[in-house]
Order: structure tokens, then sequence, then C-alpha cells
């Protein structure tokens, strides 16, 4: 069985600590100059079913620093849209040799199915509203960097969590290393039932991100307004909006974080965005250790196997 | 020469019957039953001792797929599924393609289901209340069911507005013509893909909600309490909906309803790592309706069981969850699923379990069948099951088309041994070939 980095829900306290301790080297290697490149190289695809600027380039950037090779895949412009199924593309890679996949898909568990016919390691870049591991992993990681642990911390997440994959993936991991977790939104973007959840819900957010330590925006995609979701934008930042008023309520030591992209004026204000509380950029240079880690990790074990 | 099953535990509901004894079949009728039947040389004896010998029994609810669906299922597959799951009769839904609307479909499906090569069970068509099954103007109802539909639905595409069903009742009310309802208001479940519950939540999946159900079953108890057709509701699956279903009958209603054995097995939970073998429609529940339907099992609110034996091809459900088809194959599991989780728990007794199998459907239904009595069905029709066989469901390893269910690989206790439907058709896993059928 190839190791896979599918949900964080699945991960023990320990392997999330493994991967977050390889981050952090690769962090402190590669900005001092160093090289984390692997002598021998393996052949990575990057599966976009949906699109993604972002992750996709923060993924190359990780292969880029293994010295690991890409190809790239999406699912417009390939045998998916001819009416492929997922199974056959992904036999089809598997058999064109290529070792691992980084899969982006708008189906949530599209990556547990892919793992099923690969052989190789299959890394979840984002699964429709499941999870988003190595955003998860990123935003430890930044966490840690400034608050200098997770246990016993405060953490509220606040927004869309029903559709958010980064709230589900962030929350597990969040739980599984010993912070309070808590979500915060409204009725419509909460999820009915959040028993399997780690965390307590609040729809009311002073209550919600009261005295915590770190506040967590979700982008909110504009299209919940025509779901019927949302009555007007406007009211959802007069409710919800992180800024210098609404963050009185958190730990003055409080940091801000946001997945990206930002909609600014809406999940927080320019003030907040900016200002020395948020992590928002930190975010993103950690989303590429995060990566580069977990692809090591996926790796890891296999290509000591092959040196030895 | 007569078939004898002999010393068996002869359960038959329509006479109140549960005696050990046997039953004589001759020239493919039933001819005898009881514990004084005798035996003559050259009869061809089944010892079935510790065997129920039980009506043959009747689905009221599976999908057989043609025409135009031939890749999930025929009619010749279907049936052989039906009669190894030891249905002699089984009701078939009108969402085929084109939907079952007109009467020369309803002759294709009898021709198909004569065919010497079929299941040789009874095929019960069920004609599609709306052409196209779209939901807007009523079918050709009255030459319908001269073609010989036995009722008629919306199944796979439940009508949504309320006036059309009123219509459909008033029309179904005149012909003399049951209608088989899916409840669902499709604004609440969406593009929902399961239960919404703790499990889609955690899985972020868009769920189906409760109420979705509940308000189309009210719905419809309301329209069939005040035109007076008769409704029967099909495969109920929350504790509300059973709720509204006594009710409606509570208040005079002439509804009945069933339920599928995923509904009184199983739960969300099931759904565990996305597989899609447990994405149906409604979708699987939470405990306590599992509990709660089973007691409505037991108090009668529930008349009977229904496999919604509803196969796929393969391919089609290898696929991401939310793009997966709802539905799973049933009539193979059907009878083991219900000994095994209702009667050997205590559930159902015996004679209970044979009778929502089997006699409450076909008086539903008003067929003549659920019965052993000598001379009251066409041909002799009876089911004979090993109540205490141990032994594995393989999906892999079934007539059906459809490899979909939810129980592959389960461990079941009670098994299907022998069919009848005029002559042998069914025995030890394969069909007899000197089948026939009048």
């Amino acid at each position: 069985m190839s190791k896979n980095l599918l949900a964080i829900r699945h991960l023990e306290e320990k392997q999330i600590a493994e991967i977050l301790n390889i981050a952090a080297e690769f962090k402190e290697t590669v900005t001092g100059g160093g090289s984390i490149a692997h002598g021998r190289s393996r052949t990575v695809g990057l599966l976009f079913f949906e699109n993604s600027t972002r992750t996709r380039v923060a993924f190359e950037q990780a292969t880029h620093y293994l010295n690991f090779n890409i190809v790239n895949f999406s699912g417009t412009g390939s045998s998916m849209s001819k009416g492929e199924t997922l199974k056959d593309t992904i036999l089809t890679l598997r058999h064109e040799r290529i070792d691992g996949l980084v899969m982006r898909h708008k189906s949530s568990g599209a990556p547990v199915l892919a793992a099923q016919y690969f052989d190789g390691p299959v890394v979840n870049a984002g699964d429709g509203q499941h999870e988003h591991p190595t955003q998860a992993i990123g935003d430890a990681l930044t966490i840690l960097e400034r608050k200098g642990d997770i246990q016993g911390l405060r953490v509220a997440i606040v927004g869309d969590v029903e559709h958010s994959r980064v709230a589900r993936s962030n929350a597990w991991l969040l739980h599984k290393l010993g912070a309070e977790v808590r979500f915060v939104g409204p009725r419509t973007l909460m999820p009915s039932h959040t028993g399997k959840l780690p965390g307590t819900v609040y729809y009311d957010l002073a209550t919600g991100i009261a005295d915590s330590d770190v506040v967590m925006c979700l982008r909110l995609q504009k299209e919940r307004m025509s779901d019927g979701l949302l009555s007007s934008v406007a009211e959802y930042a007069r409710m919800y909006q992180i800024n210098r008023s609404t963050l009185r309520y958190a730990d003055p030591e409080a940091i801000v974080m946001h997945p990206g992209p930002l909609n600014r004026g809406i999940e927080l204000d320019d003030a907040v965005a900016d200002g020395e509380m948020s992590c928002v950029t930190d975010q993103l240079t950690n989303g590429v250790f995060a990566k580069t880690a977990a692809l090591e990790w996926v790796f890891r074990e296999e290509m000591a196997e092959v040196t030895l | 020469m007569r078939t004898i099953l002999k010393n068996g535990r002869i359960l038959d509901p329509s006479s109140e019957m549960d005696i050990v004894g046997s039953v004589a079949i001759e020239a493919a009728q039933v001819v005898d039953v009881g514990d004084d039947v005798r035996e003559a040389d050259g009869d061809e004896v089944y010892d079935c001792t510790g065997l129920w010998i039980s009506p043959g029994l009747v689905d009221m609810h599976a999908h057989l797929r043609e025409p135009g669906e031939s890749h999930r299922e025929t009619i010749k597959t279907g049936t052989q599924a039906a009669a190894a799951g030891g249905y002699t009769t089984v009701c078939m839904m009108p969402n085929t393609t084109p939907a079952l609307d007109n009467p020369a479909l309803v002759d294709f499906i009898f021709d198909r289901a004569a065919s010497p090569e079929a299941g040789g069970v009874f095929v019960a068509p069920v004609g599609a209340l709306t052409t196209g099954n779209e939901g807007r103007q009523i079918s050709d109802l009255s030459a319908l069911k001269r073609a010989g539909i036995v009722a008629a639905s919306d199944e796979g595409a439940p009508i949504q507005n309320a006036n059309v069903m009123r219509r459909a009742m008033e029309f179904c009310l005149q012909l003399d013509l049951p209608i088989m309802a899916h409840c669902e208001d499709v604004a609440l479940t969406g593009d929902g893909c399961m239960n919404e519950g703790a499990m889609s939540a955690m899985l972020g999946m868009k769920g189906m909600p409760r109420s979705a159900e509940e308000v189309a079953i009210m719905r419809n108890c309301l329209l069939s309490l005040n035109t007076g057709c008769p409704v029967h509701i099909l495969r109920v699956s929350t504790w509300g909906a059973v709720e509204m279903v006594r009710q409606a009958k509570y208040l005079g209603a002439p509804v009945t309803c069933d339920v599928s054995p995923h509904h009184f097995s199983l739960t969300e939970d099931s759904v565990g790592e996305f597989d899609v073998n447990f994405k149906t429609t409604p979708p699987l529940r939470t405990e306590i309706d599992v509990e709660l339907v089973q007691q409505a099992l037991q108090d009668g609110t529930i008349d009977c069981i229904a496999s919604d034996h509803s196969p796929y091809a393969p391919y089609e459900v290898h696929t991401p969850f939310d793009e997966a088809p709802f539905g799973m194959a049933g009539l193979e599991s059907a009878v083991a699923a219900t000994l095994t989780n209702l009667t050997q728990r205590g559930v159902l007794s015996p004679l209970e379990t044979i009778r929502q199998l089997s006699t409450t459907p076909a008086q539903i239904l008003r067929l003549e069948a659920g019965t052993l009595k000598p001379g009251a069905t066409p041909v002799a029709q009876v089911t004979v099951i090993d109540p205490n066989m141990e032994w594995t469901f393989d999906a892999t390893h079934t007539f059906s088309k459809g490899k979909n269910s939810p129980f592959d690989g389960m461990q079941m206790q009670g098994k299907v041994v022998l069919t009848f439907c005029g002559g042998e058709i069914y025995r030890d896993g394969s069909f007899g070939s000197e089948r026939y059928l009048i």
C-alpha cells in the first residue's frame, strides 16, 4: 500500500507532527540557501480537474525544490471531456508510469477513489467540500511560527463552514493537535449536523471569536447568494467581517488568517488584511513548504527502500 | 405425477396458517396444503424438514430497466434475479427509456417476460402516471390498464406539481388503479447525494434533508385523503415519514407504504469513505430512523417490504460519490436481509415476515398471488426458504447485472432455496430445464 495524504481526518497526531517537522526543516534549509533536492527523481502528475492557479503553482514550486518532475493534466482539454471515467484516467496515468498524483477535484472523495486504482502515492489538493490537507498543514506551520504551540489555543474558523474544505482540514488538524476549535458563521452556511466534526458551533461573531488566539476567515463564494443562502454580501460583511472593531472580542494578541483569494471589504477589511496581525502572506509561503513536505512524506519510505 | 414439498413449516398469511405439513403441486397448480397430504408412488418429493414453505413472494418495486437501459438490467436477468431472490411476481417500475407510458411497451414487457430464457416469474408492469414520466400530462391510463398495468407511478421522477398529482389521483380512482408514489420534494433535495446529517457534514457532501421526503409524503397523504384514491407510498426511510403515514391512516386516508431492506438495516454511517454502493434515494438515514422504521413494521404502520431493486452497470458506479446514480441492486438480497435483520432478531414473526413479503403486497395491488390456497393463483407460486442457513452474500455471483449492493460481503442468516412458479424454476443456485409458465 502506498502512502497517501487524502484527509487530515485520517491521520494520527504523530503523522501530522512528522509532516509539520519536515515542512519546518525544509523551510529552514531552503530559506537558508540550502537544497532539499533528491538525487533520484520521481514523476508526479498534477491532476487539476478543477481550476486553481495558486495551489497548482505552489505544488509546482514544491516539486522543483525536491527535484521531482511533473506532468500536468487538467480536466478540460483531456479525455475527461471526451467522457472517460475517472477510473480510466487514473489507470492510464498509472500505466504511463507516473509515480505519484496530486489531485484537485470538484467531487468530495474523488482522491479516495483515485487511490483505489493508482499504485503510488496520492496527495489530495482539495476535493469538493471535503478536505484540503496541505492548506491545513501550511496554516499549522504559520500558527506554530507565530504562537509557538498549537496545544491549548482557541481557534475560531469564521464564515462559510458548510462549503469549505479548508475549514474541515484545519478543524481536524487543530483538534488533533490539542486546540479548541470553534465554527462561526450564519446558519445557512453552517452544516446542520456537526456531531462528527471536531468543533463547537457559534452563530454570533462576538461570542464565537471571544478570547480566541487565532481567527481564521474563510473565503465567501459569491454564488452562495444565488443559492439563496445569503440575502446580501453587505449583510454578511455587517455580521461576520473581521475588522479592527470586531477583532476587539478576540485575544489582543490574536492573529488573523485567510486561505485566499481575499474578498477585501467582505471577510476582512484592509486594515486587518494588511495589519501586523495578518498572516496571509506567511500562509502562502508556508503553503509551498507544506506541499513540499507532503510530497516528501508520501514518497519517503518508498524512496528509502530503493536506495537500500 | 405430483410434486410434494414435504414436512416443512407452512406459512400462509392469507389463511393465517402456520403449521408443519406438506404442499402438493400437480399440473402447475397447488392442489393440497396441510398436515395430511398424501404421497403416492412416482411423486417427486422434496424434503422440506426445517424449511419454510410460503406463497411465492411479491416484490412491489423493482427496476428491470428494459426497454432502453439494458446495460443495467434486462427483463431476462431481472426476472432471473427475482426468481433467485424468492419472488414469483415482480412489479416493474415505469422509468425506463422511453418511459412505460403506452400500451405497446406493456405488450413488449409481457413478451420479454414470457421468453423461455427469462426467469419464469410474473412481471407486473407499473405504468407511468404522466407521459414521459415528466410530471405534466397524465398518461392514457385506461389504455395502459387494459394492457395490463397493475398500478401507476411517478417513480424516478416524483411529480412536483400538487395539482397534477391531485388530477392523477382522480383519474386513478375512476379507473380503480392504485398509485405508487415516489415522495420527494426535489427543491429540498437539490443536488444532495446522501442524508443531510453528521456524515454528510463530515464528508463535505451535499445532503438531502429528511423534510424533502416527509413534505412530499404529507402532501400525497392529504391528496389521497381528499380524493379517496388509494396511494401506496414507496420506501419510507425516516421516522417522520412513518409518523405522516400513521396520521394519514388514522384520518382514514387509503394509504399504504413499504420499506426497503437497506432502510431497515443500514444507516448513513455505512457510506464510510465515499462508498458508492450505499448511495440511494431516499438516502440511508440514522439509527433512530432504523429503530422506528422497524417498530412501524412491527405495528403495521408500514405494510410491507419491497426491494427497490435498482441495478446499474459497474462502470456507472465507479465514479465519485456525487456523480454516481442513486440506487442499489436488491432482488437477490432482500429476503436474506429481511430474515437476518428483522426475523432473526424477533422484530417480525415468521408468519408476519411472509405476510410483508408476499400476501400484503399482493392485496395492495389486488394480484392473484400471495396465497397457498389451492386454485387461488393462476399457477402454483411457492417459495421455500431455509431460515437458518448461514451464508455470505456475494454480489459478484448474482443473476442481476447490477452488482451495486450494499449487502455485498455481509453475513446472512436465511436463504431462498427453491422458487416454484408454475413448474420448478429455481433451485440450488440455478434454473431447472423443465420449467414452464402458463
